[in-house]
């Protein structure tokens, strides 16, 4: 800090004065701009981007949007934006948008999935949905029928999708790219505190002491948190200190106090580390908070023995070899492993040694399943974490001395131990995509619990969302393979029953199982067992490891692929039919942020061509279908091994016929109309609604008639339906028009007020009810898994005892560290770690058509260390090879960009399509949460 | 751009085949023609194929080698829009504390002088309402639910600021894949160069359901919302 401090003060003499230089305005020229401003129109918005949600205003005029502002009322961002949101202003304008359907045909127009584009009709676009969702019903039954979703959903289109899929196909075959992003966080939260989503907020960041960033990037990828982090290490620079915690150098280290550079999948051992620190010092320093940890905490362990996610033995595509053998030396550890001599002392206590050979199986309790145990075992557990043998394993720069890193190692858990010090741990993908992302998540809330330093003001730890709807849409909505709205599952009969009530839609509807996550849908795909697959919002042929046999997949076998995208990306490329949509501006819309603050922004500007919005599509969809359709008996399917029964019946007994439309029952009923509009609502006054009257363009729809509209304020109506889930029970939702009036509440909202802590007494109505007899400073009142069996680290010890109740309490876990399935060796000798930059979002599909953030980066570079350059013989700005046992793609060397890898680690990123670094990502999961670790696999690089 | 251009007029015939113009000028779709016309390589941002990798190369980074100094304006993407960086930042990057290279010469006091863009008021001002603990409770320092803002004018660069990178790049030359058609309207008498960033400007539109911008009681009681209970379904 001491230079630009000094440069500040330096300048800040002159700044007063400097102030006046070069950027006042005359007076004239002011009064000039603002009568140009005159014929603009001023609107909040949410940004379109990361998981942050910054609030931006926007300037149209004329139909178009002509710029974006920081919305200096926004709590989030308070007038700031990142170079992203603010080139929101262009994301809607590149040259290629898709205007019309385009549809795969032969030389008569027939659909021919080896055929060339060509532009369609909607009517016909639906048509050919219709058609190969019947054929896909009757192949595989709704398990036939897949649905890719999104974090990037708005809440009405999550909840449309998630409503004609779960109550009219029946199908739980809808997963959202969230999966990919934020799943470990979500199971890392219903293990520890029964129920989704952070405790803390935002404010933490201006109210702690601590910033520790944990695998984490958050300069570039949550800039305006960083910048907000910025502000508070500048503003008191000896008291808060920054600790970047990092597989690779990047920007987030260059404001730090201290980095440590750890080697991939040994943040396990880290946190365990300072976990130990804290209980096995607790005698002599009186360290833990035995008062919180005795009211509010239980101890906890599960099998570790639970696999990589990967395919397992007997599954359809390895047995007709679909998979290489080069391929199978990694995918066979998904079976059976040989504990390794890096983690054998840390699965000693578990009582496996080096060599062992470890089966992995299904757990007598499913991947899930956990068990109590005592305190003196989860002491057990942390035993093997002395300082040498965690700085042994996971010290990640080999040129760095040992003894500096055990230094850090210490100062690290000091900083968590010290008392009266805040902190808060921030996390994104590096902890999320692990093969252990569950585990390494509820790690982080042990470490914060002992030392009472959770779901305070200032304290916390707080997993990061990447993308803007992640919690809003694929987790409160439930566009999951396994959920429904507000934290409820398709397992559970009761959450299902409330559901199908308020649907109105028979009670049996529901299919009961839910395993279709992400990368099961490709891989029924490739297994021949889902016959349809829509793509909304989201790019899986670009995103997913392993991609190759995606492609192969979609493109080889009998199936109709359709997607849904503002613009031709590699999954339209891929797919038999592209549908243009309407992009985030061109339709009303609502998003959920990091720190469940939940925004609504209006259209600003009508669709281009002949777009219309995912929601537009999901309802013209679910015309085409009637209860004859799809609510009949199914047989054993897939994953599903009981019959569906018939709901005609029942439906009849409804009031339903044979012939009424999914369409009818599920978005045009008569609680939705009478969500009516009226242009002398303050929140409708002005706005076109394409949805809701059609507008000037005069689309030709899905009947081969102009579109007139719905007549009804459909986007109200889908918000508040949702919303009614919500309330109630610790998730409740602000009123839709509140939400258009503030920039945006952090739920629960109660009485119209927003919760900033949740949890804690203090600020959490729920939290203060549950406490009221007890006094107790927090209750962790989430539900799921909140009744245990008794056991030790090895398994359940009381098999017939019944599970111990434990109301308002949350987790601590036992879990060791644990090798990922695929680590560099003699052949694959690099670690390679993939991820985002600043300037594009995710596969780049907009922000590559902005020219400002196409310039800025117009390639995805390989950041390597100079000396691994050198020992490659590759040089800086040159193409090389990066190959794994799965694929390879050129990329140009980097070795003096903003990320700075260690020797031994290339960092690449996936914006680009022309370095299709999926094809090289290995597609093991975590096997609890189905996340994709994409941060470690390992390859080559040799000379383009 | 140039495959673009083909793909684009290929779109626009074919809308002309199968969209006619009826009497009363509302389009109705017509007997569709529906010829196979567009390649899947002619598609999006890579036109290689995409099931091999060997012709495949990534558009080469070439940013702007111009010193600072004798570097000229990029022009603003639209009205107070963050300018871009038109010279060569080597050694400048990465900004680490105690070493922010771009202060040096984009301060308002010496920008002039360097010939530099200089930094505008805006990033003198703080706009943050920051929470503080009050009786032990994390307190809001202003009214979220009117909207309100506070707004700071200072003397110095504000911390919130120091990343000066978070919003301005350097600029790689050459062609753009796809053209942009967004067209920007400067309301500032040479607003393509500089900045016009006024707080009144700034904070006038931020009331954006005009009068009817607060909560009120009703929407507390969100009145006349049948779906908005888990009551409210029927059979």
């Amino acid at each position: 800090m001491s230079l630009s401090r000094r440069e500040f003060l330096k300048s800040s003499a002159a700044a007063s004065a400097a102030a006046a230089i070069g950027m006042s305005v005359p007076a004239e020229l002011e009064a000039a701009a603002a009568e140009a401003e005159g014929d603009w129109r001023w609107d909040k918005a949410a940004c379109r981007f990361c998981g942050t949600g910054c609030g931006i205003m926007m300037a149209t005029k004329n139909g178009k949007i002509v710029a974006v502002k920081g919305d200096p009322a926004a709590p989030v961002n308070r007038g700031l934006n990142c170079i992203k949101g603010y080139f929101n202003a262009k994301i809607m304008y590149g040259a290629d948008r898709l205007t019309q359907p385009l549809l795969r045909v032969d030389a008569n127009g027939n659909f021919d999935k080896k055929g060339k584009f060509a532009p369609v009709s909607w009517k016909r676009a639906f048509d050919e949905m219709e058609i190969h969702i019947k054929k896909a019903l009757k192949a595989s039954g709704p398990e036939g029928v897949g649905v890719f979703a999104s974090g990037q959903y708005t809440i009405m289109e999550g909840y449309a999708a998630q409503k004609l899929m779960k109550g009219g196909f029946r199908s739980n075959a809808i997963d959202p790219n969230a999966r990919h992003c934020m799943a470990s966080a979500v199971v890392g939260f219903y293990q520890t505190f029964g129920v989704d989503e952070p405790s803390g907020c935002y404010d933490d960041i201006e109210l702690t002491d601590t910033i520790v960033s944990w695998g984490s990037n958050m300069a570039e990828m949550h800039p305006i948190l960083w910048s907000r982090v910025t502000d508070r290490k500048l503003s008191d620079p000896e008291r808060v200190k920054i600790v970047s915690i990092q597989t690779y150098t990047h920007r987030t280290s260059d404001i730090a106090d201290i980095e440590i550079i750890f080697s991939p999948n040994t943040d396990l051992a880290l946190w365990n580390y300072i976990a130990r620190e804290i209980v096995y010092r607790d005698d002599a320093e009186k360290i833990i908070d035995w008062d919180f940890v005795k009211k509010h905490m239980i101890f906890a362990a599960s099998p570790v023995n639970i696999g990589y996610g990967m395919r397992k033995d007997g599954e359809k595509s390895l047995k007709e070899g679909k998979y290489t053998a080069l391929e199978m030396e990694t995918v066979s550890k998904e079976m059976s492993k040989a504990v390794s001599a890096k983690e054998a002392p840390a699965l000693a206590p578990y009582g496996y040694k080096e060599g062992d050979i470890m089966k992995n199986q299904d757990a007598p309790l499913g991947n899930l399943g956990h068990w109590e145990i005592s305190f003196e075992e989860y002491k057990k557990a942390l035993a093997p974490y002395t300082l040498d043998y965690t700085a042994k394993i996971s010290k990640g720069d080999p040129d760095e001395d040992i003894e500096k890193f055990k230094a850090k190692l210490q100062a690290l858990a000091n900083l968590y131990i010290e008392k009266g010090r805040k902190v808060v741990s921030f996390w994104t993908m590096g902890m999320n995509q692990h093969t252990r992302g569950t585990w390494v998540n509820t790690l982080s809330y042990n470490v914060h619990f002992l030392l009472n330093k959770q779901a305070n003001p200032g304290e916390g730890a707080f997993s990061l969302t990447g993308q803007p709807s992640a919690c809003g849409t694929a987790r409160e909505v439930g566009t999951f393979t396994h959920r429904l709205p507000a934290d409820m599952m398709v397992a559970n009969p009761a959450d299902r029953k409330i559901t199908e009530n308020k649907w109105m839609v028979p009670e049996g509807t529901i299919n009961p199982v839910g395993v279709q996550h992400i990368m099961k849908i490709h891989r029924d795909i490739e297994d021949g067992l889902i016959k349809f697959a829509w793509v909304n919002v989201c790019n899986p042929y670009q995103d997913t490891a392993s991609a190759e046999h995606w492609l192969k997949a979609a493109r080889e076998m009998d199936n109709f692929i359709v997607t849904s995208d503002g613009y031709p990306g590699i999954s339209a490329k891929v797919s038999d039919l592209i549908l243009p949509s309407a992009m985030i501006y061109e339709k009303w819309g609502g998003y959920g942020n990091a720190e469940r603050r939940t925004q609504l922004w209006r259209q600003q500007v009508l669709p281009v061509g002949d777009a219309m919005s995912d929601t537009w599509q999901w309802v013209e969809l679910s015309k085409r279908f009637t209860v004859k359709d799809v609510w009949g008996e199914w047989k054993p399917s897939g994953p599903r091994k009981e019959a569906l029964p018939s709901m005609i019946e029942k439906a009849k007994a409804m009031g339903y016929k044979e012939d009424t439309t999914m369409f009818e029952i599920l978005f045009a009923n008569d609680i939705a109309k009478s969500y009516k509009l009226d242009q002398n609502d303050p929140i409708q006054k002005g706005y076109d609604n394409t949805e809701a009257y059609g507008d000037s363009r005069k689309v030709v729809g899905s009947d081969g008639k102009v579109f007139e509209g719905y007549g009804f304020f459909i986007q109200k109506y889908l918000f508040e339906e949702y919303a009614a889930f919500t309330r109630g029970h610790g998730h409740d939702l602000a009123p839709f028009d509140m939400y258009h009036k503030v920039r945006g509440l952090k739920w629960p909202v109660v009485d119209g007020k927003e919760t900033q802590w949740r949890f804690n007494a203090k600020y959490d109505p729920y939290a203060a009810k549950a406490t009221k007899d007890s006094g107790n400073s927090h209750a962790f009142y989430g539900t799921l898994a909140k009744a245990l069996k008794q056991g030790n680290l090895t398994g359940v010890t009381d098999k017939d005892g019944k599970p111990k109740p434990l109301p308002n309490k949350a987790k601590i876990f036992a879990r060791p560290y644990m090798d990922p399935p695929e680590m560099p060796d003699a052949k694959y000798d690099t670690w390679l770690c993939t991820g985002r930059v600043l300037e594009h979002w995710h596969s780049g599909t907009m922000t590559m058509r902005v020219p400002e953030l196409y310039r800025a980066v117009p390639e995805a570079l390989c950041y390597m260390h100079p000396k691994d350059a050198d020992a490659k013989g590759v040089k800086q700005g040159e193409l090389c090879w990066v190959e794994s046992r799965r694929g390879k793609v050129k990329a140009r060397v980097e070795t003096r960009g903003r990320n700075r890898p260690p020797r031994g680690l290339v960092f690449v990123p996936w914006f680009d399509e022309k370095v299709f670094i999926n094809k090289v990502c290995l597609d093991a999961t975590c096997p609890m949460s189905r996340q994709t670790d994409f941060k470690k696999c390992a390859v080559k690089i040799y000379k383009a | 751009m140039k495959a673009m251009g083909k793909l684009t007029i290929g779109l626009a015939t074919a809308a002309l085949l199968i969209v006619g113009c009826a009497t009363d000028g509302v389009k109705s779709a017509q007997k569709e023609v529906v010829k196979p016309s567009i390649s899947e390589e002619s598609l999006g941002l890579r036109k290689t194929t995409l099931y091999t990798e060997s012709n495949t190369v990534a558009d080469k980074t070439a940013y702007g080698t111009a010193q600072a100094s004798t570097s000229t304006r990029i022009k603003r993407a639209f009205q107070d829009a963050p300018p871009m960086i038109p010279h060569d930042t080597n050694g400048m990057l990465p900004i680490k504390t105690g070493d922010n290279s771009c202060v040096g010469c984009h301060m308002p006091a010496v920008a002039p002088a360097m010939g530099a863009t200089p930094i505008p008021v805006s990033h003198f001002t703080d706009f943050r309402p920051r929470a503080k603990i009050v009786n032990g409770m994390a307190v809001d320092t202003v009214n979220n639910y009117k909207n309100e803002t506070k707004i700071v004018k200072s003397d110095h660069l504000q911390n919130a600021r120091f990343n000066c990178s978070q919003c301005h790049a350097p600029q790689s030359q050459g062609a753009l894949v796809v053209e942009n058609t967004f067209e920007p309207v400067f309301t500032s008498k040479d607003g393509a160069n500089r900045s016009a960033w006024d707080e009144s400007k700034y904070t006038k539109s931020l009331n954006t359901v005009g009068a009817a911008s607060f909560v009120t009681e009703d929407d507390l009681a969100n009145k006349n919302s049948k779906a908005g209970t888990l009551g409210g379904a029927k059979h």
